[in-house]
């Protein structure tokens, strides 16, 4: 299939050089740069609407809400477990190397740099990404998308603004909060693992003593960029449904694998600019 | 579009305490110093080597901490660690830096001592005395150059064991000198065995001496006897010690001699006197000088003797006379 057909509108009329270049790459690549490209370009359209947000205050606190609140519970869970098996594998890795009372600045550091933010973006792809995506999706595939726009309502500023406002907002809360538990689960993995045993107190010490806020901040900056990724990504995927009610399923898939693929991804990136 | 109240509040709740826990975090991990850290004052370190010191590692007073190395420079011909000290710890000018190195994986810190009371503070800017300190890496070398010792010491030993492309070695002389002598060695061996069988059999002088059972009673009886002659020697010199003991004591004339002091003192005067007799006979004094010194009386005697032989002669020639006769002749 010519990847002409399938996308970019700009290819209709004469083709230019850049057009033709595009025919002749891979469909993959070409989905890569057009899914890149709409993405950004929904960024674009979403922040020109940026004034109109107090008027939607109440969008943006249901979303809020959503993201936040509701997601709450099971960040909390994972990220305690994640904290207690991070402090268990490196308790028993570190037994016979003698770097034991290093746990609580190694648990620490993982969580609040790295996956404290990762696990908040991996479980607000899953559980609000793919409800942005099936919802939009659906909302495309059933013309109410198209009926917005026949009111003069743009999606991006009913639709789009008011949930990436609130990613914005909560996503700090959500990775500070995984940050906090999965602390306290590695605090209380060292003091009960029989090989490991670290008083608590020591075990936070020995995590104040190699830790600043600024990892801490490192972690949040991580997660805006992951939060403010996936809700683009899934928005723009859901609001390019074709097809029927099938495609609404196809698009959420696509919108959770991509999501994740992209937090991965950019995280090494951003980890790599903010060291 | 209209929200439930319930749902607004706890978003606003959540985000509050979202807010406030990465207060919390803020506050417990950076001390509410975030972006302006407290500058502090700096102190120059000049060492040889700054070792595995980067910037960022800690400036540590008595294992305390106090501030951390700002940065780390080439000065001339020794490197220079910049110190940033927090402004509220002030070290004294005979403070001394070392740098640390912490552990085998060789983080650094530089370690300061607290110095003497007596000593001014260091003003901000100033150079900080260095002292060098031996690093793993320094004591890994050493170890090293003794193992290429005792590696070449080794080989010396081995060359010499086994000999080398132009000299054969102790090993090679060894076996030289026994494959050369094999046959005498086997011959002497068997001599040896010869020899060790006629003992164990009890022939020639070693064999009885070895398997004769007399000898050895013998020698038991020659140390029994020994044994009593020390038992004597023993009881004798206690009897000895007895009588020197005695001796000591005063007793018994010995004692008397030894220790009294008036027996000593007649003894004095009965010497003296003695001299004084010898002396009086030596110069012919008195009766007994004059029979010693005076030879007139032995030819006296010596004629009386002649006399009374003659008259004894007589006596046999003219017949029984009276025997107061026979004497008044012989004296007259």
């Amino acid at each position: 299939m010519p990847n002409t057909l399938s996308a970019s509108p700009a290819s209709r009329g004469t083709p230019s050089v850049t057009d033709r270049l595009l025919t002749w790459l891979p469909t993959p690549v070409f989905q890569v740069l057009h899914g890149t490209g709409s993405t950004l370009l929904l960024l674009g359209r979403t922040l020109r609407h940026v004034p109109s947000l107090p008027r939607q205050f109440g969008r943006f606190i249901e979303q809020c809400h959503l993201i936040g609140y509701t997601t709450m519970p099971i960040v909390g869970i994972l990220s305690f477990f994640i904290g207690s098996v991070l402090a268990l594998q490196s308790g028993h890795a570190g037994e016979n190397v003698g770097y034991k009372q290093f746990i609580g600045a190694l648990v620490g550091l993982t969580m609040a740099r790295e996956l404290g933010p990762v696990m908040a973006a991996v479980l607000l792809a899953g559980r609000v990404g793919s409800a942005i995506a099936a919802e939009l999706a659906s909302m495309k595939v059933y013309q109410e998308v198209d009926a917005l726009e026949t009111m003069n309502i743009p999606p991006e500023r009913m639709l789009v603004l008011p949930r990436l406002a609130a990613v914005l907002t909560m996503m700090p809360v959500l990775t500070i909060m995984a940050d906090l538990v999965g602390w306290f689960g590695g605090a209380i993995v060292s003091k009960y693992t029989h090989f490991i045993s670290i008083e608590p107190a020591s075990y936070f010490a020995n995590l104040r003593q190699y830790m600043d806020f600024s990892d801490v901040l490192n972690g949040l900056i991580k997660a805006e960029v992951f939060g403010v990724t996936v809700v683009l990504v899934c928005c723009n995927i859901g609001l390019n449904t074709r097809g029927g009610p099938r495609e609404i399923g196809a698009s959420v898939t696509r919108a959770v694998v991509t999501s994740l693929i992209l937090i991965l991804v950019l995280d090494f990136f951003v980890t790599k600019a903010l060291m | 579009m209209t929200n439930n109240p319930q749902q607004t509040a706890r978003v606003g709740l959540f985000f509050l305490l979202g807010m406030a826990l990465i207060w919390v975090t803020f506050e417990t991990l950076s001390g509410g110093k975030l972006w302006f850290k407290d500058k502090g004052y700096q102190l120059v370190a000049g060492f040889d080597s700054l070792k595995e010191l980067k910037a960022g590692d800690d400036v540590r007073m008595a294992g305390v901490k106090i501030g951390d190395v700002a940065l780390t420079r080439l000065a001339g011909r020794r490197a220079e660690a910049v110190l940033r000290i927090d402004s509220d710890k002030r070290i004294k000018a005979d403070a001394t830096a070392t740098i640390v190195t912490q552990g085998l994986i060789g983080t650094g810190y530089v370690s300061i001592d607290l110095g003497t009371d007596a000593a001014p503070f260091l003003p901000a800017g100033g150079e900080i005395r260095t002292a060098a300190t031996a690093d793993l890496n320094s004591v890994m070398a050493q170890l090293g150059d003794l193992g290429r010792k005792l590696e070449g010491a080794l080989g010396g030993l081995g060359t010499s064991l086994n000999g080398d492309s132009r000299q054969p070695g102790l090993l090679q002389k060894v076996d030289t000198i026994l494959t050369e002598n094999r046959e005498n060695l086997s011959r002497t061996t068997a001599n040896l065995q010869q020899i060790t069988d006629k003992v164990n059999r009890g022939e020639g002088t070693l064999g009885r001496l070895l398997n004769d059972s007399r000898l050895h009673d013998e020698l038991l009886a020659g140390v029994t006897e020994l044994k009593q002659g020390a038992t004597q020697a023993r009881s004798f010199l206690a009897n000895a010690e007895e009588l020197v003991a005695e001796v000591k004591r005063g007793r018994g004339t010995l004692g008397a001699l030894v220790y009294d002091q008036k027996a000593a003192d007649d003894l004095k005067a009965s010497l003296a006197s003695l001299r004084e007799v010898s002396e009086q006979l030596a110069q012919g004094r008195g009766t007994l000088g004059q029979l010693l010194k005076d030879d007139s009386l032995v030819r006296e005697t010596r004629a009386l003797l002649k006399k009374a032989d003659r008259a004894i002669d007589n006596l046999d020639d003219t017949g029984p006379i009276t025997a107061v006769g026979v004497v008044a002749n012989g004296l007259f």
